[in-house]
């Protein structure tokens, strides 16, 4: 995915995997979901490049709190852009 | 390669080591060397080096006027304040000699107090100093050689002094200073003007450092350059202005500032200078000068002088009103100075940091409970334990789920050996165990985003304030702010060695370590088995961080994971007896069948 390779992308999720090898073993491991939190980022900005990415990040550490419960949550896939707004079946 | 490069060479190499010596964080030892050559400052007799001016016109420098420098020994004008002594050298008109009353070096009754200010024929000469530039280039303004004469003295909140200076030409300058009962001195800078011709001159004060003070060096605490200029925060370390003055080949920060106050801060000291009319645009300077070799020639100064020269008519007189606060940075007193002298945000020379919002409170809330319980460290732990309390229902609601996935052991189990070869499956099969359960392990990243600002902020605080300094906990710790002394390298004593800095663990920290590691016991590990094994390393890696931190930290993080262990144990245990009540004492049954992953 050519969005993947843009710049402020790259470096958010470079922020994001500084995280993981540097705070989250000091602060542990708490979230609820499956992917984590900072794996969900950095698929998601992966994915959906820095703006939407950051968004749906976002959401997800809103919704990681005690009054969810938390599970398997994994990053929306991208909409193909002819079929803009059309389900995309799993495979 | 001639010989000449080659020493060269080898100069420089030596230059940069002492440099990089010099810029490390200095050990106990070398503080306390540091603070003696302070306390030794005048009595050794090294000469004191003459530069050359240093700037465009207006620049405070110290070029001394054409007159040969005199040879008598300088008069002094006693400073006797309630919480300062020292003396002004009325040769040059520099406050150059500055005790503090209330602060002494060491926690030892009888150690020598803590010194401010020091005179240029010491080894860390710093001080302050009120002049004039001649504009015009004809004035005979005076200089560092200059000997003025005092009227009345000692100095002290009901005396002010004046000094005064005729340059024989038809000016008089004089200086009024005052001193409040504080660490606050004004200072009044008038010419009067009367012979026949107008004069041009340029009034400034600065506070000059001839070395590069030694600097603790932690990224949480700034010391250097700090000022508030234009409304703005600005905060500069040496390096950085050394680097800004070589890119300019100029002053590393040179600014129009309407009101604002600027100067050296310290860990716990400040010398700050600001217009006395807070409305008054004066314009001020940061600059560094190289003067010879090394360390030893660096010289720092912040100056403020007015925009434009003043112009003396014939019988007329020009003035210019500054403040000097040279003292220990109490966040009550300098939260006063702002509110009463209006010095806008004088309290941020106090390192609170970006969470401001939360690290003055927080001070604020550390002190009354200081004053309430007379010890700073128990202020520290009932404090800790409040924030604790405030944030028992995020944690209560996370770790009982967290227990009750205990009792879940046997499903979580079958569930394990069903997908044993599909770790991806097993994971997605687990966490909706969890969700049909209404059970989940963790917290939950958000009440740690909440949290972490909290905890770091109180950390901050006790890093950055004054009033952890010398105060004294229970057993062999007798300075909070000071690392725990003892070793376990010596065996707490018992073995009489002088381990290197590297070997110092003190018991602190092996405790700090401990219930780190009991605490990370308690907690999820991270799925990724390089990253388990990095977590694993943590407290042995935080034990030696920690090791050379001021206890008072030390004693916060090991009393603050406890807390979390407490407060889990707690709760664990209760839901046990409560579980153990509703199934008659048996464990709970694992069920035939895992619900499918709910993907919603």
């Amino acid at each position: 995915m050519s969005r993947a390779t843009e710049l402020p992308a790259m470096l958010l999720r470079g922020a994001v995997r500084t995280y993981q090898w540097t705070l989250r073993p000091v602060i542990g491991c708490n979230c609820r979901f499956e992917p984590s939190c900072s794996h969900y980022a950095i698929e998601a900005l992966s994915t959906h490049g820095a703006w939407r990415g950051a968004l749906l990040a976002g959401g997800r550490i809103l919704r990681c709190n005690p009054w969810h419960p938390g599970g398997y949550d994994p990053v929306p896939q991208a909409r193909p852009r002819p079929a803009a707004g059309q389900p995309v079946p799993k495979g | 390669m001639d010989q000449k490069r080659l020493f060269a060479a080898i100069a420089i190499s030596i230059g940069i080591l002492l440099v990089f010596n010099y810029l490390s964080p200095p050990t106990q030892q070398a503080r306390q060397r540091q603070e003696q050559t302070q306390q030794q400052a005048a009595a050794t007799g090294q000469p004191a080096p003459t530069p050359g001016p240093t700037g465009p016109l207006g620049a405070p420098t110290d070029a001394s006027p054409a007159a040969g420098a005199p040879t008598s020994e300088a008069q002094r004008l006693p400073i006797e304040g309630p919480r300062v002594r020292g003396t002004l050298s009325l040769r040059g008109a520099r406050l150059d000699d500055l005790v503090l009353l209330d602060y002494r070096e060491t926690v030892a009754p009888d150690s020598p107090l803590v010194r401010l200010l020091a005179p240029r024929s010491g080894g860390a000469p710093y001080y302050a100093q009120w002049g004039w530039t001649a504009a015009d280039g004809r004035t005979r303004v005076p200089g560092n050689d200059t000997d003025w004469q005092a009227e009345g003295g000692p100095l002290s909140p009901d005396h002010p002094v004046t000094l005064r200076w005729d340059n024989g030409q038809g000016q008089v300058f004089e200086i009024e200073v005052k001193l409040d009962a504080n660490f606050m001195f004004t200072a009044e800078q008038r010419v009067r003007n009367n012979g026949a011709e107008p004069v041009k001159v340029l009034p400034w004060t600065r506070v000059r450092r001839d070395r590069t003070p030694p600097v603790q060096g932690y990224y949480l605490l700034h010391e250097g350059f700090v000022g508030v200029l234009g409304g703005r925060l600005t905060e500069h370390t040496f390096s950085n202005v050394r680097d800004e003055a070589n890119k300019r080949g100029g002053p590393a920060l040179d600014q129009e500032s309407a009101g604002g106050w600027a100067g050296f801060t310290d860990k716990y000291w400040l010398t700050a200078l600001m217009p006395t009319d807070q409305a008054q645009t004066l314009r001020a300077a940061f600059r560094f000068i190289q003067e010879g070799q090394g360390p030893t020639g660096e010289r720092w100064q912040v100056d403020f002088a007015t925009p434009q020269p003043q112009e003396v008519a014939a019988g007329g007189s020009a003035v210019l009103g500054t403040r000097l606060f040279a003292g220990a940075k109490e966040v009550r007193l300098l939260t006063h100075y702002r509110d009463t002298l209006g010095i806008p945000d004088f309290d941020k020379a106090v390192d609170f940091g970006w969470f401001y919002f939360l690290t003055k409170p927080f001070f604020y809330a550390l002190d009354w409970l200081y004053h309430l319980f007379g010890n700073f460290g128990i202020a520290i732990l009932v404090f800790t334990l409040l924030v604790k309390l405030a944030f028992f229902p995020l944690a209560n609601k996370a770790y009982k789920s967290m227990s009750r996935m205990k009792l879940l052991a046997p499903k979580m189990q079958e569930v394990r050996e069903r997908y044993k070869d599909d770790p991806a499956k097993m994971q997605a099969e687990m966490m909706a165990l969890y969700k049909t359960e209404k059970i989940n392990p963790a917290s939950g990243c958000l009440p740690i985003l909440i949290q972490m600002p909290v905890f770091f902020a109180l950390y901050k605080v006790l890093f950055v304030t004054i009033e952890m300094r010398h105060a004294p906990f229970f057993g062999w710790i007798h300075d909070l702010s000071a690392p725990d002394p003892t070793n376990l390298f010596t065996l707490f004593g018992l073995i009489p060695w002088d381990p290197p800095h590297m070997l110092h663990m003190p018991l602190w920290a092996i405790i700090m370590g401990c219930t780190m590691w009991l605490q990370q016991k308690l907690n999820p590990q991270p799925p990724d088995p390089v990253q388990a094994r990095i977590f694993q390393f943590m407290p042995i890696i935080f034990t030696f961080m920690l090791a050379s931190f001021p206890a008072g930290l030390v004693i916060y993080w090991s009393w603050n994971n406890l807390l979390s262990i407490g407060q889990q144990w707690l709760i664990m245990r209760r839901d046990r007896l409560a579980q153990k009540a509703r199934t008659g004492g048996q464990t709970p049954k694992a069920i035939a069948a895992t619900p499918k992953p709910n993907r919603g």
